[in-house]
């Protein structure tokens, strides 16, 4: 089934054209749905089918190159058209049709009635065929064409209704917000795809990597590494370039749980880890990766803590748990990152989904404050969105436990305490805003006003959300530490192994602690979860006087945090301000209306001119024409003689 | 006996062309016999262009070329075929467009003319692309220009059709005199009229000034059928007088006949060798052409895109614009290498679709509103958004934007002429394509950016036109994204080229 894994990339594109072209003159919203999910659920069995064919072979045998054709060979650029079947690709291939397919569905139930239903399902399939083009592509270009593909998509689905307000504006400018910020990190990027190209003379994986790997110039490796890193920071909203994320949740809730939550945000993640021979040549930015992931975790994680809406906490949460993931790139743990994108894409999307359910119960209503025991009302989604919050705070033996066990451990190990503290309070807050969330949704007195009229959603709803949670509690036993299972219990980072065996080569590690210590970490945290939760319970269902009174003790910092360490506001103070200003005066104003306008229209005078000139020997008199002609002859013939000596 | 014997021999070598004067002389019979109804012709027509295709296609894979047989008259190799290929695919589909084009339907007492000249024309074009000795030249050459004058005048319905066959043919009358004088004084110099004799007597050292006068005499020739400056006056007046499919036809098979001819002739008359890296090797004493197609190619682009800037009528445009592409595929000659070669071939292809294409919607629309000037496509857009997307697709194509086939085949021309390190020329074409970016954007302009004059103006489009114009719009851009099969077509067909 390998060889058929560009059936992966092309169903969703068929999809897309299929209902991008026809659906909405000729489908009905049945057929859009059926085309729309049905092709995920079908490029989603090729991957299932490859994946059991592949763990079929010896492990060595296990990257498999797909050439489809050669798009170009120009110059020194020889660049395939050609998919990467490797242990790393396939976990992504699974995670993103898998996901994806479950989420599609959901959406036929969610997006009912909506006026651009098969726009909005041409879309999600346009977004998989650019992710998966992301994920397997065996050269830098395709990553890069899923890579920009996945931004425009992300762009066309935050913008989704248009005619919407968000916030302040509108659901445009949020969607623009998106793209620029994304553009800014992809130019980053690029420049480090020029630096590979520079350097090696290629941009096909199979030839770099093993390149990378004989080398030992760390200067160029940091700065490849450097801008590689930025486009990373962009897409997966890091520290600097976070701040699309949050307003990215204009869009419709199953685009925030796909893009926004499980799949696209996590290319960064994927990309270092695809890179992981670079980065590991360049120690420098492996620590700064380390940093700026934690940094980002628990910065995201305080101002998670006193947010009102509903899809901003999770918004916040996935940039904090994307902070995980790169703070595992940085100590070296790659496995351990792909092992928390898997796990975070089951519960982050199960939180998104169950969020839309009670969203659309409570008729787009999305702060918390005005919830408050939904639990009767909504028995399916209160369940699964209880297994989601108890397995992002990291409670055995829900999936999120293991993943985000095996990350602090190895940042503990290879990164020193300050990373692992880090990592742990982050852990503890969490916990506590998540439940702060489960509580204030889900328990205590009903708050809404009498015009609600909560409902469970409908089945087409609800079973996507009992997959996703089954997958949240069974999907970390694939990951068992060899602490508890023995040296083999481990089956998904012996899986991928062999992918990251030439950077752990490069790396070298500390881990000197014994299995005692690890246990005893393990407790910290498990406890310091636990307690957080009974915390959160503590306050937000007995005594909500505790949080108002901290508010008002500490006026300063509750505003800090609500707006956000204000963020925005330094970014348009200190960077989008001055650059409106001085294009407003000096490059509209002067360069561009006097100094380019001046030239292009200056030049098409010119060229006009020129033109009415050669348009008179037109004359439609054929004597003329002979007489041109002949000239012509008799000019070239002279000027040959004449140069011929 | 003996000649007569090889001469049989090498009968199957004119499969193409025996299969076409069968279909013309079918043609003509059935016209005659059936005077009732004639609405089964173009399918007699169409079938023998299909069948002839399948022979040609056979010819492409004889992979030698053979010129000991036919009495050294004519060449039969893979570039040949690719280019009979061009042209007979070119004439598949303008019968197709002649089925249903308005202009064409409304002369329908005279179809059997109509049909039997353009099979005129495709034989004359076959011996064009083949030939290898001047009088087989010659004779081709007036073959295609006399069927083609009868053609641009074909529906007599107007002033302007029947001035445009009058100025065709006078001006086609005294370029192939001038050709003729020129054949003339070679064979006084040589005493032959086989390109390779000539080739011969001229490097063992011969009168190379008047060899020279000659040369340029013959070009005269060549360069009005592909319309190269300053040969191209009558293709503004006829490209707007004619017929629009038979505007379209000379735009496409008789300039893929030319071009062909013109590289037969340099590679047979003046090309020593081709040495490994692909560089055709002048022979001594020889013109310059390189030089001299620099210049030809610069003032013919450079007319082209400058003239169409001021056109209202769209056809006219079209026409300005033929000039200017063909422009752009004299670089691929200029270069005077291999590469070049199949940078030509690709472009050919290319520019057979998308220019075929946006022929074929001006016709389409035509038929519909009665008017080609630009002025009456305001808000066609709206009326029309089938035809206006894939107009849209053409002309964007023909600009060269990328991502479309015609970026591609600019590109690989671009990419021929710098590594020819021939940059300033490649600077000049770049700049030119920019120009030519303002009159086909124009049209979409109107048809999209304006409201309609009358808004409750629908184009219906029906079956048949949607497949023919989805025909020729999805390779542009299928073949702009997915490219490689066109470049190893390009590739193959210069592979086996004169070794």
């Amino acid at each position: 089934m390998t060889q058929y894994i560009y059936l992966t990339v092309l169903l969703p594109l068929l999809g897309f054209i299929v209902n991008g072209i026809f659906g909405k003159k000729y489908f009905s919203e049945k057929i859009s749905g059926i085309i729309g999910s049905g092709t995920i659920g079908a490029s989603f069995l090729v991957a299932l089918l490859s994946f059991i064919q592949v763990l079929g072979l010896p492990s060595e045998q296990r990257s498999i190159e797909v050439s489809l054709f050669n798009w170009f060979n120009i110059g020194n650029l020889n660049i395939n058209v050609a998919y990467q079947v490797d242990q790393l690709s396939l976990i992504m291939a699974l995670i993103v049709t898998g996901v994806g397919f479950i989420i599609h569905v959901y959406s036929i139930g969610y997006m009912h009635n909506d006026k651009g239903f098969a726009r909005f399902f041409a879309y999600l399939n346009l977004f998989i065929f650019a992710m998966m083009n992301l994920i397997l592509g065996s050269n830098f270009l395709i990553l890069f064409l899923g890579w920009e593909g996945v931004g425009l998509c992300s762009y066309l689905l935050i913008g989704f209704w248009y005619d919407r307000k968000f916030e302040k504006s509108t659901t445009s400018d949020a969607a623009k917000k998106a793209f620029i910020v994304n553009r800014i990190g992809d130019f980053g990027f690029l420049i480090g795809l020029f630096l590979i190209y520079l350097t090696f003379g290629s941009l096909n994986f199979k030839e770099v990597f093993p390149a990378v790997n004989a080398m030992s110039n760390t200067t160029i490796f940091n700065l490849i590494a450097l801008f590689l890193f930025i486009g990373a920071t962009g897409k997966s909203a890091q520290i600097p370039l976070f701040v699309w994320l949050p307003d990215a949740m204009a869009g419709p809730t199953p685009v925030s749980a796909l893009i926004h939550a499980a799949t696209m945000v996590t290319a960064g993640v994927y990309m270092v880890a695809r890179c992981s021979v670079i980065f590991a040549s360049a120690p420098a930015i492996m620590t700064l990766v380390a940093v700026i992931g934690a940094v980002t975790a628990i910065f995201a994680a305080t101002i998670g803590l006193v947010q009102t809406d509903i899809k901003k906490i999770l918004a916040y949460s996935t940039i904090s748990q994307l902070g995980y993931m790169f703070l595992a790139m940085g100590v070296g743990a790659f496995s351990a990152g792909i092992f928390h994108v898997m796990t975070h894409a089951f519960f982050k999307a199960l939180l998104f989904l169950g969020a839309g359910s009670i969203i659309h119960a409570m008729h787009d209503k999305q702060d918390i404050t005005n919830y408050g025991g939904l639990k009767k009302y909504m028995p399916a989604t209160y369940k699964t969105f209880l297994i989601a919050a108890l397995a992002i705070s990291g409670i055995p033996p829900l999936s999120g436990f293991f993943s985000k066990d095996e990350i602090l451990w190895n940042a503990f190990a290879n990164g020193g305490v300050v990373l692992w503290l880090v990592g742990v309070v982050t852990s503890l807050m969490t916990a506590f805003y998540m439940f702060r969330l489960y509580y204030l949704t889900f328990e205590g007195k009903e708050r809404f006003g009498h015009d609600a009229h909560p409902h469970e959603s409908p089945k087409i709803m609800t079973i996507p959300l009992i997959i996703l949670a089954v997958l949240s509690v069974i999907g970390g036993f694939v990951g068992i530490p060899a602490v508890f299972g023995g040296e083999n219990s481990n089956l998904f980072e012996k899986w991928l192994e062999p992918v990251f065996a030439d950077a752990n080569r490069k790396l070298s590690f500390y881990n000197s602690y014994g299995h005692t210590t690890e246990i005893l970490l393990m407790l910290v945290t498990v406890t310091g979860a636990v307690c957080s939760i009974l915390l959160a319970r503590f306050i937000y269902l007995k005594r909500i006087s505790i949080a108002d009174n901290l508010s008002r003790t500490f006026p300063k910092v509750y505003k800090i945090l609500l707006n956000k360490y204000y963020v925005d506001e330094i970014y348009n103070t200190a960077v989008v301000n001055p650059i409106v200003k001085i294009s407003d005066r000096f490059l509209w104003k002067i360069t561009d209306n006097k100094l380019i306008d001046g030239l292009v229209n200056g030049t098409a005078d010119v060229i006009l001119l020129i033109s009415g000139y050669i348009r008179k020997i037109q004359t439609g008199v054929t004597q003329i024409y002979a007489l041109v002609m002949v000239l012509g002859i008799g000019l070239a013939i002279f000027w040959l003689i004449l140069s011929i000596k | 006996m003996e000649n007569l014997k090889t001469l049989v021999d090498s009968l199957y070598l004119l499969k193409p062309e025996i299969a076409i004067s069968c279909v013309l002389v079918l043609v003509i019979i059935m016209d005659l016999i059936m005077d009732k109804n004639k609405t089964f012709l173009p399918y007699v027509a169409l079938t023998g262009f299909i069948i002839t295709a399948f022979l040609v296609v056979e010819q492409y894979f004889f992979k030698t070329s053979i010129t000991q047989n036919l009495q050294k008259l004519l060449v039969i190799d893979a570039v040949g075929a690719f280019f009979k290929l061009i042209v007979i695919l070119a004439s598949c589909l303008i019968v197709y467009f002649s089925l249903i084009s308005k202009e064409v339907k409304e002369a329908f007492d005279r179809h059997g003319e109509y049909y039997a000249l353009i099979c005129g024309m495709v034989i004359g074009m076959f011996f064009m692309i083949s030939s290898a000795d001047l009088i087989m030249i010659y004779l081709s050459l007036e073959l295609v220009s006399l069927s083609s004058y009868v053609l641009a005048g074909f529906t007599k319905n107007s002033l302007r059709n029947s001035e445009a066959s009058l100025k065709y043919f006078v001006f086609g009358a005294m370029s192939s005199g001038i050709m003729l004088f020129g054949i003339s004084i070679i064979f006084g110099l040589t005493g032959t009229t086989n390109l390779l004799a000539v080739k011969s007597v001229m490097a063992a050292g011969g009168n190379s000034l008047t060899f020279l006068f000659a040369s340029i005499l013959i070009f005269a020739g060549i360069g009005y059928k592909i319309s190269a400056a300053p040969f191209h006056f009558w293709t503004p007046d006829v490209y707007e007088g004619a017929p629009i499919t038979i505007t379209a036809y000379l735009s496409i098979a008789s300039k893929a006949a030319g071009f062909a001819l013109l590289i037969r002739f340099i590679t047979l008359g003046y090309v020593q060798q081709i040495d490994a890296s692909g560089a055709w090797q002048l022979v001594a004493g020889s013109i310059d052409w390189k030089k001299f197609f620099t210049v030809i190619s610069i003032l013919t682009m450079t007319l082209g895109n400058f003239a169409a800037l001021w056109q209202d009528n769209i056809k006219r445009m079209l026409a300005y614009s033929s000039i200017a592409h063909a422009g752009y595929l004299l670089l691929g000659v200029v270069v005077l290498t291999n590469q070049g070669l199949s940078a030509v071939i690709l472009y050919f292809i290319v520019y057979a679709i998308m220019n075929l294409g946006a022929f074929l919607v001006v016709m389409l629309i035509a038929n519909k509103i009665g008017s080609e000037e630009i002025d009456d496509y305001k808000g066609l857009g709206y009326a029309t958004p089938f035809l206006g997307v894939c107009m849209a697709i053409f002309l964007i194509s023909l600009t060269g934007l990328p991502p479309t086939a015609g970026f591609i085949g600019k590109l690989y021309l671009f990419t021929a002429l710098i590594e020819a390190k021939m940059i300033p020329l490649a600077v000049i074409a770049i700049i030119n394509s920019v120009v030519s970016l303002y009159y086909y954007i124009r049209v979409l302009k109107h048809m999209f950016l304006t409201r309609p004059q009358n808004e409750d103006l629908v184009i219906n489009t029906s079956f048949a036109e949607y497949v023919i114009v989805l025909v020729l719009a999805v390779p542009v851009i299928l073949f702009g994204i997915y490219f490689t099969p066109i470049v190893n077509l390009a590739k193959n067909s210069v592979a086996l080229f004169l070794q």
